[in-house]
């Protein structure tokens, strides 16, 4: 059963038959979102049943799209905070990706700006790090750019897409190491992106994103995980019910290869480790349980099945 | 850039250059600037790396009078102010303060000043000077300019007299001659420091 990302946009009316359906039918409802009197769903759904689910949301006006980033985490790293950069165009794009799935969080650095102070801590590092992918938003000049992005690479070994002033060819052409994808023409500026020319920029980052992420998971269903992420969610939210307190939007954030658990890391990080899967096996033996780099929260990295034998 | 007479941006990377064009162009209609500046010259180069400005002002002679801000209506031992723009209100009520004293003035909601037995005519109220728009554009222009500027640049020179302008910023040391390099591109604009 293969499942795929799709986005339900409905009333609130009725909205548990889809939520009982999707999940009668094995799939998994990644996050859910009420607005006033809309619903919205981020999902995983098997792909031979989403006709079912449109047929049966019909009725009450609901809709299925496509969004091939929902269940990931994704780094917008920002040179800093400064008025320079934000709101735009950080925030644009980190509110773009959110529109089509992803869960976006801006990671801004503390020496970002400037051509020769310009650095990485090691915060920084593992921080990005902890993410699906990583989002570099860098200025106008290739000078920059170009001196700019080996400091910014180390010791990152999660996909990188490059966003800068310049044509994609010229930072294909300056930057080293090469990276896995690159946007040229959005690089610094001072207005909102709302015109025809600079939403267009704006769907090309998603598609340069989407095309990075599809690599990676195609690599990932090479070596599958132990379990998937999602089901993890459900069963964390199920058998820890120390997560429903949380007041944080998203209390479990599904990654690609894992999860961002915002629960104490030193009270609840035994309990996740002794919690039971599936007949004995305990999420301790299929996934490293990792103190995160972002406050005190639990990272799961579930293993593949090479490691541990074992697919439930 | 309708208002401004002279604006060139300078850059040994063309890109960069139309970027910084449209960047300066933004942050100056955000912060209401276009309209006081004459000519502007900005010459930006990434390899020093140094991001001089140089510029001429329009001259600003108006100031703010009560008059420009409020109605009034004089009764009989009093006097009504109908506030149209509250901009300058703050200010306003600060000399009237010192005018007429505290006992004397009344605010009795957001639109409504009223005087209590004051000897002024309402004209020479009219006429009470409030405000020089003037003097904080000096401010305003800078951090505008440090907005328009690449982040990082922290190292920064700023003179502002006699309606001209300049601003150097780099990210290293400033090099001693920026005097000789805001002469050459004030010389550009056809003008001297």
């Amino acid at each position: 059963m293969t499942l795929v990302p799709v986005t339900y946009k409905g009333g609130i009316y009725q909205h548990d038959i889809v939520i009982d359906l999707i999940e009668d039918l094995g799939g998994y409802v990644v996050q859910k979102h009420v607005l006033a009197q809309e619903v919205v769903l981020q999902c995983f759904v098997p792909k031979d049943d989403i006709e079912l689910i449109r047929e049966i949301s019909r009725p009450i006006f609901g809709e299925v799209t496509d969004s091939p980033l929902v269940g990931t985490e994704i780094a917008i790293v920002s040179m800093s905070l400064e008025i320079h950069h934000l709101p735009h165009p950080s925030c644009d794009i980190a509110e773009y990706v959110r529109r089509i799935g992803a869960k976006s969080n801006m990671v801004s650095l503390a020496r970002g700006p400037g051509k020769r102070i310009t650095g990485l801590n090691d915060e920084e590092r593992d921080v990005i790090n902890e993410h699906d992918i990583a989002v570099y938003l860098m200025g106008n000049f290739e000078t920059c750019i170009e001196h700019k992005m080996p400091i910014l690479l180390r010791g990152i070994n999660v996909p990188v897409v490059v966003c800068g002033g310049p044509d994609k060819e010229t930072l294909i052409k300056i930057i080293d190491p090469p990276v896995e994808g690159y946007v040229g023409g959005v690089g610094r500026f001072m207005r909102r992106t709302k015109e025809a020319d600079q939403l267009d920029k704006l769907d090309e980052i998603i598609a340069e994103i989407t095309r990075v992420l599809e690599k990676k998971r195609d690599d990932l269903a090479k070596d599958p995980l132990s379990v998937a992420p999602a089901r993890l969610m459900n069963l964390i939210k199920e058998k820890v019910p120390a997560i429903l307190e949380v007041t944080s939007p998203t209390p479990l954030t599904v990654q690609m290869s894992g999860l961002r658990v915002k629960l104490p890391y030193d009270t609840f990080a035994p309990e996740l480790r002794a919690m039971e899967i599936e007949d004995g096996i305990k999420l301790g033996d299929i996934a490293e349980i990792e103190p995160s780099r972002m406050r005190d929260y639990i990272l799961v990295r579930v293993l593949p099945f090479s490691e541990t034998n074992t697919v439930i | 850039m309708l208002a401004v007479e002279y604006f060139e941006v300078e850059c040994p990377e063309p890109v960069g250059a139309e970027y910084y064009k449209q960047i300066t162009n933004d942050v100056l209609l955000d912060h209401n600037l276009l309209k006081v500046i004459d000519k502007l010259h900005i010459s930006i180069d990434p390899k020093v790396p140094v991001f001089v400005a140089v510029g001429i002002l329009k001259p600003i002679t108006t100031v703010v009078r009560v008059g420009d801000i409020a109605n009034i209506n004089p009764q009989e031992g009093k006097m009504t102010l109908v506030i149209t723009d509250e901009t300058y209100l703050a200010r306003m009520l600060k000399v009237f303060w010192e005018h007429f004293g505290k006992e004397r003035v009344e605010q009795p909601d957001r639109f409504t000043v009223i005087l209590y037995n004051v000897k002024e005519e309402a004209k020479e109220i009219e006429e009470l000077v409030i405000g020089h728009p003037g003097e904080t554009l000096n401010k305003d222009l800078i951090y505008a300019l440090r907005c328009i500027a690449p982040e990082g640049f922290r190292l920064r020179s700023e003179r502002f007299e006699n309606g001209k302008f300049s601003f150097v910023a780099s990210e290293n040391t400033l090099a001693e001659d920026i005097d000789t390099l805001v002469k050459e591109k004030f010389a550009l604009m056809g003008e001297t420091p």
